[in-house]
């Protein structure tokens, strides 16, 4: 294989999107996770405060999963074009994927009737944000749905899965650890693909950091919360924050 | 007969440049064939190669079979993105993403 690099621009772009490209890529990571994590991972004595706040946060992810899988899936009717058409059908397979592992998961630590316990310990401000998204999708706007899903919560995945992973008991790291891999997918066509629609179409710019300016606190609340209960240090959040925010100030919007 | 493109460029741009034999370093999230152009980042402390450069937007070690120079361009398989290289604070190379 010569340089990647000296590929014309249209054929990496086909490349990376393709199906063909996914396949081959999760392969590489998934084959040896089977239900999200190595099975010769032993599970590791959590007292009942770290057990509890895990399963808090797990179900919190699960809500986030479900709404990227349902917003994906949704967003493929309207895609503006065949590339982004591909590339979500494999996003909501890794969506699907993550939602599955999660439940795993808990069910591993013991929770019982999933889905009531999941829908118990929601943060208002997440399932206020899945509402906002799903009718963004609903209305086929794809705009404010890309940057909702792909670029804002994403990121904040993205960002909340590093942190968790460096605290994280061995079998949710090694879970965590496969779901960022999809997650990087997902993050950079967002950005990527909004990248290219805001050069086309200056005048969507102004729309979108309206939507900014309304899912912020949602996005915000959620974060600080999640932090708290993955235990990241206070002075340790700012920081964070900046990378979350990394994609959307480099897209030009005022933070 | 010597090439007018070529005189145009800067004498560094004009030196060879240094080629390098890439090896599979274990990164596993791209196609097996594309895997030794890509590395997991160590942090701040890790000291990048003249032929690599982190990508901006997931943190990857993006690397080529060629020294790197300002103006190149060159791709992010792992989150799709397309970078050119640039000189950063400190001279360091870095890349900045192209849409
Ligand atoms: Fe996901
Ligand atoms: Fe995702
Ligand atoms: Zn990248």
């Amino acid at each position: 294989m010569s340089d990647p690099h000296d590929l014309p621009k249209e054929v990496f772009l086909d490349e990376v999107h393709s199906f063909e490209f996914w396949f081959q890529a999760v392969a590489g990571y998934l084959t040896e996770r089977p239900n999200g994590h190595d099975p010769s991972i032993e599970e590791a004595d959590l007292n009942s405060s770290e057990r509890e706040a895990l399963i808090t946060t797990l179900c919190n992810y699960a809500i986030g999963e479900t709404a990227a899988l349902e917003a994906s899936s949704g967003m493929i009717r309207f895609a503006p074009n065949r590339r982004a058409k591909i590339f979500l059908a494999t996003q909501v397979v890794d969506e699907a994927r993550h939602l599955e592992v999660l439940l795993y998961r808990l069910s591993e630590l013991g929770v019982t009737h999933l889905e009531e316990v999941v829908q118990s310990r929601a943060n208002r401000s997440l399932l206020a944000f899945r509402k906002r998204l799903l009718q963004f999708v609903d209305g086929h706007d794809w705009e404010a749905a890309l940057f909702a899903q792909n670029v804002i919560l994403e990121s904040m995945e993205f960002s909340v899965f590093q942190a968790h992973v460096e605290r994280a008991d061995p079998i949710t790291g090694d879970m965590l650890t496969g779901i960022i891999k999809d997650e990087r997918r997902h993050m950079g066509f967002g950005e990527n693909e909004l990248g290219r629609r805001l050069a086309e179409t200056p005048h969507i710019r102004a729309r979108l950091q309206a939507v900014k300016k309304e899912l912020d606190p949602l996005v915000l609340d959620t974060f600080e919360d999640t932090l708290e209960q993955v235990g990241v240090e206070r002075s340790e959040r700012p920081e964070l924050g900046r990378s979350y925010l990394a994609s959307v100030e480099r897209l030009g919007f005022a933070l | 007969m010597t090439d007018p493109l070529e005189d145009a460029r800067s004498p560094r741009d004009r030196a060879a440049r240094q080629r390098f034999v890439l090896d599979d370093t274990g990164f596993d999230e791209v196609p097996k064939k594309y895997r030794r152009f890509y590395r997991k980042w160590g942090g701040v402390n890790d000291a990048l190669a003249r032929n690599e450069v982190l990508c901006p937007v997931c943190k990857v070690v993006i690397r080529s079979t060629r020294e790197l120079r300002p103006g190149d361009r060159v791709y992010c398989m792992p989150c799709m993105s397309r970078l050119v290289v640039s000189v950063g604070e400190g001279g360091r190379l870095e890349a900045l993403v192209a849409y």
